[in-house]
Order: C-alpha cells, then sequence, then structure tokens
C-alpha cells in the first residue's frame, strides 16, 4: 500500500484558537470586498457593470504602454491585457466600464476603435471578438447572481439540517460562508475582476467546501458511536479529522491537479475562474479540518448535550 | 446473480445507447476542414443534419454572435403593447432566417427582451443592421408572366457561360504544363453555349432534372413552376426552389454578369418562410416589378377572423389617403397577384379579387393553418406598427478565438485527466485502474448524455467536465481509504469491501446532493455559458454517482473472491 501519509494523530482541535484567528482576519477581508462590491466600488467585471470588451491583436508589435497612452484621453480607465499564448501574436484585451446608456456603449466601441487606428496609423487593429453590455443588461445579471447565490446557499443548508443535527448546520453553513467569504476577499486582493464566471467558481467551491465537510461530519457522526461519554467529545472530533486525512489530502491534491492545468492551458477566459477554485480547494481543505469541526466542540464544551446510550 | 446480470445489462445498454448518441458527433469532429469544407459545397445538407445532430458548441467556442434586444414599450401605444415583443420577434425570424445559420435561436427573455443568438456567423455589422432594423413592410406586383419567360431564357444562358468560365478557369489552373486538354474545354463550351441559346422548349422543364438539363439550365431546372400555378390557377412568376438550391441561385443572381441582366424595374425576392412541397423543403422565389405600390403603414385593424366557409381569414381596414390609393391600386390590378413584401421578403402574394376601398380580407389558402394565418397577421401588424427595438447587449466571437478556447479547453483537459489517472493508478494500484476506467466511462457517458439532450458545450462547461473528473475521483478515494482503513484493521477482503462501500455511500451521496443543489441554482441563474456549466455538472455528478456504485462496484464484487487485494 502506498500511503502519503500513514494513521495520524495531529491534535486539530486544540490549535483551534489559532485558526479562528486566521479565519477572522479571513472573513474580515472577505467581508470588506463583499461591502465594495455591493456598493459599486469593487473590480465589477463588464457584465455585472456593463460596459465594452475588444480582443484584437495588430499587424505589428505593440508596446502596452503605447497602446495604453493612445486611449489614455478618452478612456482613461481602460484596462489593457496582453495575451500571450493566443494564436496571433501582437493580440490584447481591452476593458472599458461603466457606460451611462445604451447608445453610449455603442459610441465608445466606434471611438475606441477610431483611436486605436489614429495612433496606429500603418500598422492595422483587427477586432477578433467584442462584448458590448448596456447598464440594464448589467443590472438583470447582478440580481440574476444575488437569486442563484441566495437560493444555493439556502438549498444547501436546508439540505445539511435535514442530513444532520442542528448544530452541524450551524456550523457547516458558518464554514461554507468563511470560504465564500475567504476566496471572495483573497481574489479582490488579488485584483480579480468580479464577474459571472467568479460567481460560479464561488458557488461552486461552496460545494466542494462543504463536500468536505460532510465528509469529516459523516465520520464524527459514526465516531461518536464509540465515544459515547461527554468529555470524549473533543477527542471523537479530532480522531475523525484524523481518519479522513489521507482522504481530503487525495481529493484535495487531484482536483488540484485537473483545476491548475486549468489555470496554466486553459486559456484567459478561465484563469481567473480557475484561480478562484485552487484558493477555494486549499481554503476548503482548511475549513472543514479547522473551521467546521472546531465550532462544534466548542458549542459542545458550552452547552454539553447528553448522548443516547 | 440477478442482481448483478441487471447490473451488467445495464451499463451494455448505456454503453450501446452511448456509442449511437455520439456516432455523429464523432464523425463531424473526426473530419479535418478539407473534408468539411468539401461536403459543405457537396452535400450541404447532409453537413447541416450533422452539425444538427452533434454536440453542439457554444458561441464561446466555435465563435458566433450574441444579442440581447429591449423592444422600446414605451414608444408604442398602450393598446398596441401586447404582441409587440411576438411582432418584433416575427421580424428578427424572418430576416435572421436569410443568413444561412446552422441553428439560429431567438427567445423571448422577460417582458420586453428578445435574445438572438447565431453561432457560427461573425459578421457582426450585417447582423446588427438586419435585427436592429425597423420592419418595412410594402405592397408590390409581380411581373407578367411573359417577360418572366423571356428574361429567364437570358439568365439562364448567362449563367451557364458563367459557370463554364468557372469551370475553365479551374482546368487553365491546373493544366498549365499539358495544353490539349484546354482546346477540348473550349470546344466543349462552344458546344453548349450554342445549345443553351437554340434550345427554349425545355424551359420551367423541372421534371427532366438530369445533369445536362442542370447544365444548360442551370436556373430554370431549378426552379418549380407548379406549386404556385396550382395554388392560384395562374402562372405568374413564383418559384419553388429546393432549400438546398437556394445559396447557389442566390449566387447567381448576385453576380454582376447576370444581375445586369435583369432589368431595373424587376426584382427577385425569396419567401418569408420554408415550406414542404413534396417532402422536399422550398423557398418561393417571386419575380417582381420593383416599384412599391403600397405601404403597410396605411393598414388599420388588422385582425384573424373565419369566414362562412370556414377558411382562416385575415381582416384589415384603410382610411383616407391610404384607401383611396389602395383601390385604385386593387381596381387597376384585378385577377393579378399582390406582393406582400416584408423586409425585402414575401410573405404571400394573394391574388386581387376586387378592388378594395376601405376593408379587405385576405383569405388563406384551404391548406392555411391557424399558424399561417397569425403569421400572416404578425406581418401585417408589424408593418403597420413597428416595435421599434436596441441592442442593449452584442456579443460577437471571433471564429479563431472560438478555436484557441477549444483548443486550450481540450487539450487542458486531456492534461488534467492524464494526470488524474496516473496518480490514481500509482496511489490505488489494481484499484486505481480499475477506477480510472470507470473515470473514462464517466467521461464518455456524460458526452454522449449532453449529445443527447441536445446541450450546447462552452466553455465554462468544458470546466465542468474538467470539475467532474474531481467529483468522480472523489468517490473512488473516499470508498478505497474506507477499504484500506478496514484492511488495516485486519477484517478479509470480503468484508473490507462490503464495509468500505456500504460506509463511503452515505457521505458520497450527501456531498453529490449538495453540489446537485448548486448545479440547479447555477442553471436558474440562467446565462448561456453559465447554464453550460450547471448542466454538465449536474449530469457530471449524476453519472459520477453510477460508474462508482454499479460499474466499478461490479469489478469490486468479483474481486471479493480475493485472498489479498492490491489497493
Amino acid at each position: 500500500m502506498f500511503r502519503i501519509i500513514g494513521d495520524t494523530n495531529i491534535d486539530f482541535i486544540g490549535a483551534r484558537k489559532i485558526a479562528f484567528v486566521i479565519s477572522l482576519a479571513l472573513i474580515a477581508i472577505g467581508v470588506f470586498a463583499f461591502v465594495m462590491i455591493a456598493s459599486g466600488k469593487g473590480n465589477l467585471g463588464i457584465d455585472f457593470a456593463g460596459g465594452n470588451l475588444v480582443y484584437g491583436y495588430f499587424d505589428q508589435p505593440v508596446q502596452i504602454d503605447a497602446l495604453r497612452s493612445a486611449l489614455s484621453s478618452d478612456f482613461p480607465d481602460a484596462k489593457i491585457t496582453e495575451l500571450k499564448s493566443f494564436e496571433k501574436e501582437n493580440a490584447f484585451i481591452i476593458k472599458i466600464k461603466r457606460p451611462e446608456s445604451e447608445a453610449q456603449g455603442k459610441e465608445r466601441a466606434a471611438q475606441l476603435r477610431n483611436d486605436i487606428a489614429a495612433a496606429f496609423t500603418d500598422n492595422p487593429f483587427t477586432v477578433e471578438s467584442e462584448h458590448i453590455i448596456g447598464p440594464a443588461v448589467g443590472e438583470t445579471l447582478r440580481k440574476d447572481a444575488q437569486w442563484a447565490v441566495l437560493l444555493s446557499l439556502c438549498g444547501i443548508i436546508v439540505y445539511i439540517w435535514i442530513r444532520f443535527d442542528f448544530r452541524s448546520g450551524v456550523a457547516a453553513t458558518i464554514a461554507t460562508f468563511h470560504d465564500v467569504l475567504a476566496v471572495l476577499g483573497l481574489t479582490y486582493l488579488l485584483g480579480v475582476e468580479f464577474d459571472l464566471l467568479l460567481v460560479t467558481a464561488l458557488l461552486t467551491l461552496a460545494g466542494y467546501s462543504l463536500t468536505d465537510t460532510v465528509v469529516v461530519y459523516d465520520r464524527i457522526r459514526e465516531n461518536l458511536k464509540h465515544f459515547r461519554t461527554k468529555g470524549q467529545f473533543a477527542a471523537a472530533v479530532n480522531a475523525s479529522i484524523n481518519e479522513v486525512l489521507s482522504r481530503t489530502i487525495n481529493t484535495s491534491l487531484t482536483t488540484l491537479l485537473v483545476v491548475g492545468t486549468l489555470f496554466f492551458f486553459g486559456g484567459e477566459v478561465l484563469r481567473t475562474f480557475a484561480l478562484a477554485l485552487i484558493l477555494g480547494i486549499i481554503v476548503g481543505t482548511y475549513s472543514s479540518v479547522f473551521v467546521a469541526s472546531p465550532i462544534v466542540v466548542e458549542w459542545e464544551a458550552r452547552h454539553p448535550r447528553r448522548f443516547k446510550n | 446473480m440477478s442482481m448483478k446480470n441487471w447490473r451488467v445489462g445495464l451499463t451494455i445498454i448505456l454503453i450501446l445507447g452511448s456509442l449511437f448518441a455520439l456516432w455523429d458527433t464523432f464523425r463531424l469532429w473526426s473530419m479535418d476542414d478539407t473534408a468539411k469544407a468539401k461536403m459543405a459545397t457537396d452535400e450541404p445538407g447532409e453537413l447541416l443534419a450533422l452539425q444538427q445532430k452533434a454536440i453542439r458548441l457554444g458561441l464561446d467556442l466555435q465563435g458566433g454572435i450574441h444579442v440581447v434586444l429591449r423592444v422600446k414599450l414605451e414608444e408604442i401605444d398602450d393598446a398596441q403593447r401586447d404582441d409587440a415583443v411576438d411582432r418584433a420577434m416575427q421580424i428578427i425570424r424572418n430576416r435572421v432566417d436569410g443568413l444561412g445559420v446552422a441553428e439560429p435561436t431567438i427567445v423571448k427573455q422577460g417582458r420586453e427582451r428578445i435574445i438572438v443568438d447565431l453561432p457560427g456567423y461573425t459578421d457582426a455589422e450585417r447582423a446588427e443592421e438586419l435585427i436592429g432594423q425597423t420592419a418595412l413592410l410594402q405592397f408590390k406586383l409581380m411581373e407578367t408572366p411573359d417577360n418572366a419567360s423571356v428574361l429567364l431564357q437570358r439568365l439562364d444562358s448567362a449563367i451557364s457561360a458563367l459557370e463554364i468560365s468557372k469551370l475553365s478557369d479551374e482546368e487553365r489552373a491546373r493544366l498549365e504544363a499539358g495544353e490539349e486538354a484546354v482546346t477540348e474545354e473550349v470546344d466543349l463550351a462552344a458546344d453548349l453555349l450554342g445549345d443553351t441559346v437554340s434550345d427554349t422548349a425545355a424551359l420551367f422543364a423541372f421534371e427532366e432534372n438530369t445533369s445536362t438539363a442542370e447544365t444548360e439550365f442551370p436556373l430554370t431546372s431549378r426552379l418549380e413552376w407548379a406549386l404556385y400555378s396550382s395554388r392560384t390557377n395562374t402562372n405568374w412568376p413564383a418559384f419553388a426552389v429546393s432549400k438546398n438550391d437556394k445559396e447557389k441561385v442566390d449566387q447567381w443572381l448576385n453576380d454582376p454578369s447576370v444581375a445586369s441582366l435583369i432589368p431595373i424595374d424587376v426584382e427577385f425576392a425569396w419567401s418569408t418562410r420554408i415550406e414542404t412541397r413534396n417532402s422536399k423543403q422550398v423557398y418561393m422565389l417571386y419575380m417582381l416589378k420593383r416599384k412599391v405600390q403600397f405601404l403597410g403603414k396605411f393598414l388599420e385593424n388588422i385582425a384573424l377572423a373565419t369566414d362562412n366557409m370556414g377558411a382562416h381569414v385575415v381582416n384589415f381596414q384603410l382610411s383616407g389617403q391610404g384607401a383611396a390609393r389602395f383601390s385604385q391600386l386593387t381596381g387597376a390590378n384585378i385577377d393579378k397577384p399582390l406582393a406582400i413584401v416584408l423586409d425585402n421578403r414575401v410573405e404571400s402574394a394573394p391574388i386581387i379579387n376586387s378592388k378594395i376601398r376601405q376593408r379587405g380580407q385576405i383569405t388563406m389558402g384551404s391548406s392555411a393553418s391557424f399558424e399561417d394565418a397569425r403569421n400572416m397577421e404578425i406581418v401585417l401588424k408589424a408593418g403597420a406598427l413597428p416595435a421599434p427595438v436596441e441592442i442593449i447587449e452584442k456579443n460577437v466571437v471571433g471564429a479563431s478565438l472560438g478555436a484557441d478556447s477549444i483548443k486550450k479547453g481540450f487539450y487542458s483537459s486531456l492534461l488534467g485527466l492524464v494526470l488524474v489517472l496516473l496518480f490514481i493508478a500509482i496511489y490505488y494500484r489494481l484499484s486505481g485502474i480499475i477506477a480510472d476506467i470507470g473515470l473514462l466511462f464517466n467521461i464518455f457517458f456524460l458526452l454522449a448524455v449532453l449529445d443527447a439532450l441536445g446541450a450546447t458545450l462552452t466553455m465554462p462547461g468544458i470546466a465542468g467536465i474538467i470539475l467532474t473528473i474531481g467529483m468522480s475521483v472523489d468517490s473512488n478515494i473516499l470508498i478505497f481509504e474506507r477499504i484500506r482503513e478496514e484492511l488495516r484493521t485486519g477484517k478479509t477482503v470480503r468484508a473490507s469491501i462490503d464495509a468500505g462501500y456500504d460506509r463511503a455511500f452515505v457521505a458520497i451521496f450527501d456531498s453529490h446532493v449538495t453540489t446537485l443543489i448548486t448545479a440547479g441554482a447555477l442553471f436558474l441563474l440562467g446565462s448561456g455559458p453559465i447554464k453550460g456549466f450547471a448542466v454538465t455538472l449536474f449530469w457530471g455528478i449524476v453519472i459520477s454517482l453510477y460508474t462508482a456504485f454499479v460499474i466499478t462496484k461490479q469489478v469490486f464484487d468479483i474481486r471479493k473472491g480475493y485472498r489479498t487485494l492490491s489497493i
């Protein structure tokens, strides 16, 4: 039998105080990011904010700074990215956000092309793809995304509360929110745009992190049969975490393998999606061990329940 | 034992079903670009059918245009708002139909929005022009049968010459070294041209659909005259053209050498819709007089009804200036057809029965359904009460960006898959290899389900497949780790496998259900690419449960008899 780790007996529960500090910090960043995004100050993607995205390439090499300065007078907040691995060379993505009206979105698209053509007269810019989103569509997408998040989180919580006891349900919910907020906060710090794909990633990782938590809880439920006396509750939880540790690590590793290839080779469109999932897998694994289970232990320590014999 | 047979049987049925579902996709995807191009010219209908049956690629993967329109309801009177969006959709459908897009979708979103998806079509300016314009409904007279047949003869010779000149161009390029073939070619061309000019008896000879007829009368041999004439008992120039020939006919009519022969006051116009004629799909090609006789904006109170014979009719009224003009027009042209032209496409060309002053009625033919009558009503209304639209979202994805995405998506999934397969095989040895086979089945079934459901594969959808790989591996890891634990406590192989599967099942089930809930919520969120992700995730999870607890379990049931287990 080939094993990365053998039988372990690490005192995860003992380290819960340190973990709580780290988690509170992560949650604080997440809440900050959430407030910034909700108030519209955050780095919203064009699908939520409305705006233009132009995907195109020049015939001859162009310095990104030259392109930036060509656009700086009309579009000071344009975001320009050079595309390295696209089959056409000298390819760039240009994003402009927040048009004030539907008509303005169109005008800006034309103006952007004109500005580029004027600045690079003998180096034509071919537009390969273009996305124009008016403010009304952004508004709708924002609302749809809010509903999707609310709906899936409620659905998951209800399911957990049905399958497990009330305390586990609450703890699993906290852990899930913790993960989503943590990744939201981390991506915010990394300057990742908040767009529909990121929302999708956040919801996916909510499901993923819950899977981890559920596996641990499942083992706790099984082990409590052996550790019936209340003094040993923490020991039962710790033993459960240790027992499923090899599964936790193996699954995280394999999932990281696939999401990692997506990050490195999946192309520009999916890069931030993959990044969010990578962060989510790490945080989710951490939270199932250091957040979800310790909460149940703390709760038990303060308000002990009697276990059936 | 019967339980085992049931599992094996079901799996075999699923494998066969999946092979069947994926067959067309496999055929399409295994063709290279030249083979596709060849098929597009030789058998365009076949290629279209294949594309429709294979897994559909989203706009982000094959390129295309996605447009969201808003009908400006605030600019329309209260009373006419009801079906304004339907009218606008009808107009757009009408126009998009002429673009030759394989699978256009036009759907209503909410109260005032229309989503138009044109996969594979990347001419943004033309699409925008077509979709965003306000409808124009005109009434035109048709060219007389005599003039029409003379013109068709001339066009036939010109097209025939055009085709031959193309042929010899190719030959010339190919045979620059060997000259003898060229002279033969010229002789042939002379023969053909001579014949075409002298022999006009075969005009309208649709039945005589031989290869000579096609060379000599390239245009008229593709026009079927009988459909309109039998319907109206007249010989006005309206012809049925097979759907597959439409592109070709369009090309010819727009070629400068042919177009210059068409008199300035005559034009050709296609019908708005496809009809089925002798189990063939046909468009109607009308030869119209270019002059606009009357405008749709004068029509009022358009309404559906049935006449005393039970046929569907569309009633309309005219007043003031419109009534005077229409009565003059209809009075002067009794027993002639009047073509109802929406955006340069003919909706219908009913025969004028009598002079119409203030109230008119269009009687639909005996074979017309309620749908046909309703379409006629919408077309008339669209011309009378145009529904102005604005574009509120436009996404144009170039074909090479799509190709780039699919390449990256494909290779990164493949790489991720190989890494995972290796990891599992090394870590769990023979058991890992069994799990790997299960994993491959998983992906195979998932693609088949997507194909069978007619789902659209998008870039996030590919990400969904990759995540499914992760989920399905998780099931196996949970089971294997559990079996290992049981083995370590000294249990027999049989007891360990039983316990492993039993105990892991609960955890796997719970975790899958929570992901299913997420997938469901994402599906309801509804935007195209995200929906693609949700669909792949949902089915991936369901299938992963099946492969873990039916297919790989079957193999493990056999291994229960072993003394030791490679795990």
